[in-house]
């Protein structure tokens, strides 16, 4: 799992502030997921056992 | 002032049944996180969806006569009309109820965006947790809950993004600055679909697009929701002080499983509302922004570009890069908060430009496409295959062992900005500085005081007067604080209640 560091919201009129590091590599935030492809044991495979008739089967009423 | 909150409509089937009565497995769903009989306890006064924002009632929406086929239907079901909201007010502050044919889960109102995320995913926890009860009692994994917008058969359910808005800045104004923003907003919290529908009708399959709701789209403003859809919605019901505040109520928006498009989904939405308080928003008139909404969404190569009003054409992304330069100027050093969006909306923009690929795991689009791509070469099926709309599907089933996106993030391949202790706490505590954690805070202090509740009020039992803790202007992080304070502490919530309002005379 990546995290990404956010900052806390401030109250009332802000100082300057120095830069945090944010979700960038270069900021010491996580690193980039590796996204080369889904795990074939596991995220394919789970893929793969979804029934290709799910979703012309589902219905639902209108909503907002 | 800043508070924000997000109203997710789940879609819900049963897997072990032809037809599904969506109106009793809403409820029962709902019914399901009870473990005491339910007390009716939600106040539906304030709720109004007829006032419309432009300074006029309506006498009907478009929905009223289909609303009056079910209420007829409705009439000879053995509950109540109560019985079958279910509404719950839960620990977290947040509302929890059957939204007619759908189980809804409103956060509570938040004032930072980590807070929205924790809030956002503890409705997803919330949600399944209730699915998994009322499975057990059912005897199979039967009930699967859909965190998305369509059911591929030309029906739309809701993602509502919610601000407060000062009432001061004149909704022209606001509409003005919203418009070609929203049209656009898109390129990041699209959460991509599969195929091209419309209202009301099936689906043509064989195209990806950016977004789940463009399709349903009809009209620029309108306060409507069910048909004849709006970019901006205007409907005014402020849950606050109608002299003080509206609510920017968007039912544009998707439902999106990746944080960091939800973040700054909302993120770049306050800014742009900062924006046009201060009159810094971008000029910038679109032609035919439901056109747009549509032609925008059905190009992945971010490519196409829409027709303004001064004759000149302009793409997505230059429309948020101008929104974005605007707030970069004119915001930057604002807060921690909004300078973290503005940096990541910029990265975002360029990277969508030159490097799309990147954003896998952050915009759900991409990850989707990404996803669905990835399994066509393996399965050497094409567009039109129709197990890529069940897929599409699956990528938002909140089961974590059968949806896509959630596996997704289990295989580390999706950015959190939320530790699962902030999700734990979030599933029990609401924020400390808004009154969404006040709200929560009375239900775990006193849920035996309480006669009624909504948004913007608290009703406690005891006495012959009504002891009732108005919150329609209680927004201010440190009068919040010091209000909870007194709950926290006092032995009941009519000496809380007192002090509170001693307190406020003492102030005033």
């Amino acid at each position: 799992m990546k995290h990404i560091a956010m900052p806390e919201r401030r109250e009332g009129p802000v100082d300057p502030m120095p830069k945090q590091p944010g979700p960038s590599e270069e900021g010491g935030g996580p690193k980039r997921p590796d996204i080369g492809s889904p795990d074939k044991d596991s995220l394919l495979k789970r893929m793969r056992k979804v029934d290709p008739k799910q979703a012309e089967r589902y219905r639902q009423r209108t909503g907002e | 002032m800043r508070l924000f909150g997000i109203e997710t409509e789940y879609g819900i089937t049963r897997d072990d049944l032809e037809e599904v009565d969506p109106v009793v497995e809403s409820m029962e769903l709902v019914r399901a996180h009870l473990t005491a009989s339910f007390e009716r306890r939600w106040d539906y006064a304030g709720e109004d969806p007829h006032e419309d924002a432009r300074g006029f009632r309506v006498s009907g929406l478009a929905q009223d006569k289909e609303e009056d086929e079910f209420a007829k239907l409705d009439a000879h079901r053995p509950f109540s009309f109560h019985e079958m909201k279910s509404d719950l007010v839960l620990p977290n502050g947040a509302r929890f109820y059957n939204d007619h044919t759908h189980p809804e889960y409103s956060t509570p109102e938040c004032r930072r965006l980590k807070d929205l995320l924790a809030q956002d995913r503890a409705g997803e926890r919330i949600v399944q947790r209730a699915a998994d009860r009322r499975n057990q009692s059912l005897g199979g994994e039967y009930v699967q809950l859909y965190k998305n917008n369509t059911d591929f058969h030309g029906h739309s359910y809701g993602c509502h993004d919610n601000y407060l808005a000062l009432r001061s800045i004149p909704f022209p104004q606001l509409t003005a600055g919203l418009l070609p923003f929203l049209v656009s907003r898109q390129v990041i919290a699209g959460a991509g679909k599969v195929g091209i529908e419309a209202q009301e009708s099936g689906v043509v399959p064989g195209q990806f697009q950016l977004s789940q709701r463009a399709d349903f789209m009809e009209t620029d403003l309108s306060v409507d929701t069910m048909h004849n859809r709006p970019i901006l919605n205007t409907r005014d019901e402020p849950h606050a002080d109608p002299k003080k505040y509206r609510r920017l109520h968007l039912i544009i928006g998707d439902a999106n499983m990746c944080e960091y498009a939800t973040a700054l989904k909302v993120g770049t939405t306050q800014l742009v509302l900062d924006l046009i308080e201060l009159g810094a928003a971008p000029s910038l008139v679109l032609e035919q922004p439901v056109t747009a909404v549509k032609q925008l969404s059905r190009d992945i190569d971010l490519k196409a570009a829409v027709r303004r009003q001064n004759g000149q054409t302009i793409t997505a992304l230059d429309i948020q890069e101008q929104y974005y330069r605007a707030a970069e100027r004119t915001l930057a050093g604002l807060d921690e908060e909004s300078d973290w969006v503005l940096n990541e909306w910029g990265e975002t923009l360029r990277l969508l430009a030159q490097d799309r690929h990147r954003l896998v795991g952050k915009l759900d689009w991409v990850t989707k496409l990404w996803l669905l791509e990835t399994f066509m070469r393996e399965e050497r099926i094409g567009w039109d295959d129709p197990w890529l709309a069940s897929l599409d599907l699956a990528y938002h089933n909140v089961h974590p062992v059968r949806g896509l996106y959630l596996g997704l993030e289990a295989e580390g391949k999706a950015w959190r900005m939320t530790t699962e202790a902030d999700v734990e706490r979030a599933l029990s505590v609401g924020p400390p500085d808004t009154r969404g954690g006040l709200r929560g805070l009375c239900i775990r202090r006193f849920p035996d005081h309480i006669r009624s509740m909504q948004w913007e009020r608290i009703q406690f039992t005891g006495g012959l007067m009504p002891r009732t803790l108005e919150m329609g202007d209680l927004f201010e992080p440190a009068e919040v604080r010091a209000c909870a304070e007194l709950f926290e502490t006092a032995d009941s919530p009519l000496d809380a209640l007192r002090a509170w309002n001693g307190r406020k005379d003492i102030g005033s």
